[in-house]
C-alpha cells in the first residue's frame, strides 16, 4: 500500500513539473550564473587548487560543487508546494483519503529528488559543454543516484519544515537561513585545506562537504575508496534521518492550522 | 444504525469554545444541513468529522467508526469536498480525478470507467482534457464534487458547497446534489449560511450558532411551527405604549408569537387576514400610528431569528457591515 500511495503523490508532484516548463528555466538561471560569472571571475584561483592536488582548471574544480549547489536549492525549495496544499486544499483532500500520511511526505520528497537529479544533469550538460572535461561519461549514472540520494536528505528538511511552519515568513526565513551557509560550508567552491581550521571543523559536520568532494572524484575519474565509503556512509545516514523525521514531523504538523 | 453520531462534541481554541457541546444523530441515506452563520462552528465540526481535526471532548463515530481512533477507516467511508476548491490547477480534469482514484485507492481495472461515470455525472465531459486552470468556478466545484464521489462514499461531506457561486450555478450544483444522491443513496452531511439551499436540499436541517445546535427538524416542520404567515410594522413614533400594545395583540385569536427587533414588531400568526384588522384597531384604540406594515409568508429566515434572536449575517461587534452585507446578498438574490 506504502508504495502505492506515495506513487500516487509523486506521479502529481511530476505531472506538476512537467506541466511547468518556466520552472524547469527558473531553476537553472541561478547555477547556470554561478558556473558561468563565478568560474570565470575565480579562474585565477587556479595554482590555489594545484597546491592542494587537483589537476585541472578551476571550473572543472567548481563544476562539482554547482551541481551539488543546483540540488540543494531545488530540494530545499522543493518544499514550498507543500505550504500551497496547505492553503489551498490539496492538503486536506489527501489528509481524509485513506492513504498514509507519511506516504504523502514520502512521495513528495521522491519527486523533488528526482527533479533535482534532472536539474543537476542539465547543468553538468551546461558544464561539459563548456569544456569541463569527465574522463567517464559512464559516471554519471552513479553521480545522478547520489545527487537524489542527497536531494532526499535536503527535500526532507524542505517538506517538514512546509509542513510545520506557521506562516511562509518563517518557511523561507528558515530556508534562506539554510540554503547558502551549507552551501558556502562547504569545498564547492574553494579547497577545505585552505580554509581557516574553524570553519574547516564546521564543513567536517555538513553534508554537502562529503557529497562535493565524493562527485568531485567522480567525475574527475579517481575515486578513493575509503573516502567514498565514508561519504556514501554520511549521505545515507543523514538522508535516512531526514527522511524519518520528516515523515514524522509531517504526520504530526501538517494538519495544524495555517 | 446511525451513519454519524455525535456525542457532547466539544471544540476548543484556547478559552473560545468553537463548537460546544454538540449531540446529533444522523441516519443513512438522509441529507442533513449544518446552517449558520460563518463562524458558527460549521466548519470546526466537519474537519473533526473528516479526522482533519481532534476534538477537545466528546466523540463522533462515521459509519461506526470513531474518528479519533479509528481515523483510517472513517477516511475509507468518507468524501469531502472543501468550501475552498482543492483542484489541482496544472493538472486536467481527467488527471484530478485519476489522482483522486489513486489517493482513494480504488482498484485500477475500475478507475477508468468510475472516472467517465463521474464526468457525465456534473457534465464535464467535453473538457476532461483541458488543463483545469481554464475551468470556471462552477466548473472546478463540479470537479471537485465529482471527485468526492469518485470512490462512492457511504458519507459525502459538502463544506458550503455553493459559496462564491452565482445562482444559476448554484441551482446547477443543487440538482447534481440531488442527482448523485438519487443515483448513490449515500448520506450527505452539508454546511450552509443559505437559507434556499437548506430548505431545497435538506431532509432536516441543523440550525448551529454560536458552537452549540439551536434546533433539528425538518425545514417544513420548522416553518410550520412558527406560524403561517409574518406580520411586520413600524409605529411612526410612541415607543412609549409599545409593551403594553402588544399586550394587547397577543390577546387577539391566532396570534402565535410576538418578536421586536430595534424598531420592528413581528407578529406571528394564522389567519393573518383577521389579525391585521385587529392590530389596526387596537393601535388606533391607544392612539398610536402605524408606519408601515408587511406581511410575509415565513421563510427559514424567520426560523433562524426565532431560535438564534439574530439574523443569519448579523454578527456581534460587525453588526453594521454584516447587515449591510446581507441586504446585498439579498439584492443579489442569494
Amino acid at each position: 500500500m506504502i508504495f502505492s500511495d506515495t506513487y500516487a503523490i509523486f506521479w502529481r508532484e511530476m505531472k506538476r513539473y512537467r506541466k511547468s516548463k518556466s520552472g524547469v528555466i527558473i531553476r537553472l538561471i541561478q547555477p547556470a550564473v554561478w558556473i558561468l560569472v563565478m568560474g570565470n571571475i575565480f579562474a585565477g584561483t587556479q595554482p590555489l587548487i594545484e597546491s592542494v592536488g587537483f589537476d585541472g582548471e578551476y571550473i572543472e574544480f567548481m563544476a562539482p560543487g554547482v551541481i551539488i549547489l543546483t540540488a540543494i536549492f531545488t530540494s530545499i525549495f522543493g518544499g514550498v508546494n507543500t505550504l500551497w496544499d496547505r492553503r489551498y486544499g490539496f492538503m486536506n483532500k489527501a489528509l481524509t483519503s485513506p492513504i498514509s500520511r507519511s506516504s504523502i511526505a514520502l512521495g513528495k520528497m521522491l519527486a523533488i529528488s528526482m527533479i533535482a537529479a534532472f536539474q543537476a544533469s542539465l547543468i553538468l550538460g551546461i558544464a561539459l559543454a563548456i569544456g569541463v572535461s569527465m574522463p567517464h561519461l559512464w559516471m554519471i549514472g552513479p553521480i545522478m543516484a547520489i545527487v537524489i540520494l542527497f536531494s532526499i536528505g535536503f527535500s526532507g528538511i524542505s517538506v517538514m519544515l512546509a509542513a510545520a511552519a506557521k506562516s511562509q515568513e518563517t518557511f523561507w526565513g528558515v530556508i534562506n537561513f539554510l540554503g547558502m551557509p551549507l552551501f558556502l560550508l562547504s569545498p564547492a567552491l574553494f579547497p577545505l585545506a585552505l580554509m581557516p581550521d574553524w570553519l574547516a571543523s564546521i564543513a567536517a559536520f555538513n553534508p554537502v562537504t562529503y557529497t562535493v568532494v565524493l562527485v568531485r572524484e567522480m567525475m574527475s575519474g579517481f575515486v578513493e575508496g575509503w573516502s567514498a565509503i565514508l561519504s556514501v556512509s554520511v549521505l545515507v545516514v543523514f538522508s535516512l534521518a531526514m527522511l524519518g523525521l520528516a515523515s514524522y514531523v509531517f504526520t504530526r504538523d501538517v494538519n495544524k492550522p495555517f | 444504525m446511525s451513519s454519524i453520531e455525535i456525542n457532547s462534541l466539544t471544540k476548543s481554541f484556547g478559552d473560545f469554545n468553537a463548537v460546544d457541546d454538540i449531540t446529533l444523530k444522523i441516519e443513512s441515506g438522509e441529507i442533513f444541513g449544518f446552517l449558520g452563520p460563518n463562524g458558527a462552528g460549521k466548519s470546526t465540526t466537519m474537519m473533526i468529522l473528516t479526522t482533519l481535526l481532534k476534538p477537545t471532548s466528546g466523540n463522533a463515530l462515521v459509519q461506526g467508526y470513531d474518528v479519533q481512533s479509528q481515523g483510517k477507516k472513517v477516511r475509507e467511508n468518507i468524501g469531502f469536498v472543501q468550501q475552498d476548491i482543492s483542484v489541482d490547477e496544472y493538472l486536467t480534469g481527467r488527471e484530478n480525478l485519476i489522482l483522486q482514484a489513486r489517493i482513494s485507492r480504488i482498484p485500477k481495472s475500475e478507475v477508468s470507467s468510475r472516472i467517465d461515470e463521474v464526468l457525465e455525472l456534473v457534465e464535464l465531459k467535453e473538457r476532461q482534457n483541458q488543463a483545469s486552470i481554464t475551468y470556471s468556478g462552477g466548473m472546478r466545484k463540479r470537479l471537485d464534487i465529482a471527485s468526492g464521489l469518485l470512490h462512492r462514499p457511504k458519507v459525502l461531506f459538502l463544506d458550503e458547497p455553493t459559496v462564491g457561486l452565482d445562482i444559476q450555478t448554484r441551482r446547477k450544483i443543487w440538482e447534481y446534489i440531488r442527482k448523485i444522491h438519487k443515483e448513490f443513496g449515500m448520506t450527505i452531511f452539508l454546511s450552509t449560511h443559505y437559507m434556499e439551499e437548506a430548505d431545497k436540499l435538506c431532509d432536516r436541517i441543523g440550525i448551529i450558532d454560536h458552537g452549540k445546535i439551536q434546533a433539528i427538524d425538518k425545514p417544513s416542520t420548522m416553518k410550520n411551527a412558527l406560524g403561517d404567515d409574518r406580520i411586520s410594522f413600524t409605529l411612526v413614533d410612541g415607543i412609549d405604549n409599545r409593551d403594553s400594545l402588544i399586550k394587547k395583540i397577543e390577546e387577539i385569536d391566532f396570534v402565535k408569537e410576538i418578536k421586536l427587533k430595534e424598531d420592528e414588531i413581528t407578529v406571528f400568526s394564522s389567519q393573518s387576514t383577521d389579525v391585521i384588522p385587529k392590530i389596526f384597531q387596537i393601535s388606533n384604540d391607544m392612539e398610536m400610528k402605524i408606519n408601515t406594515i408587511s406581511l410575509t409568508q415565513p421563510t427559514l429566515d424567520d426560523v433562524f431569528i426565532s431560535y438564534t434572536g439574530h439574523n443569519l449575517r448579523d454578527d456581534t461587534g460587525k453588526k453594521f457591515s454584516r447587515r449591510k452585507e446581507f441586504n446585498l446578498n439579498r439584492r443579489r438574490g442569494f
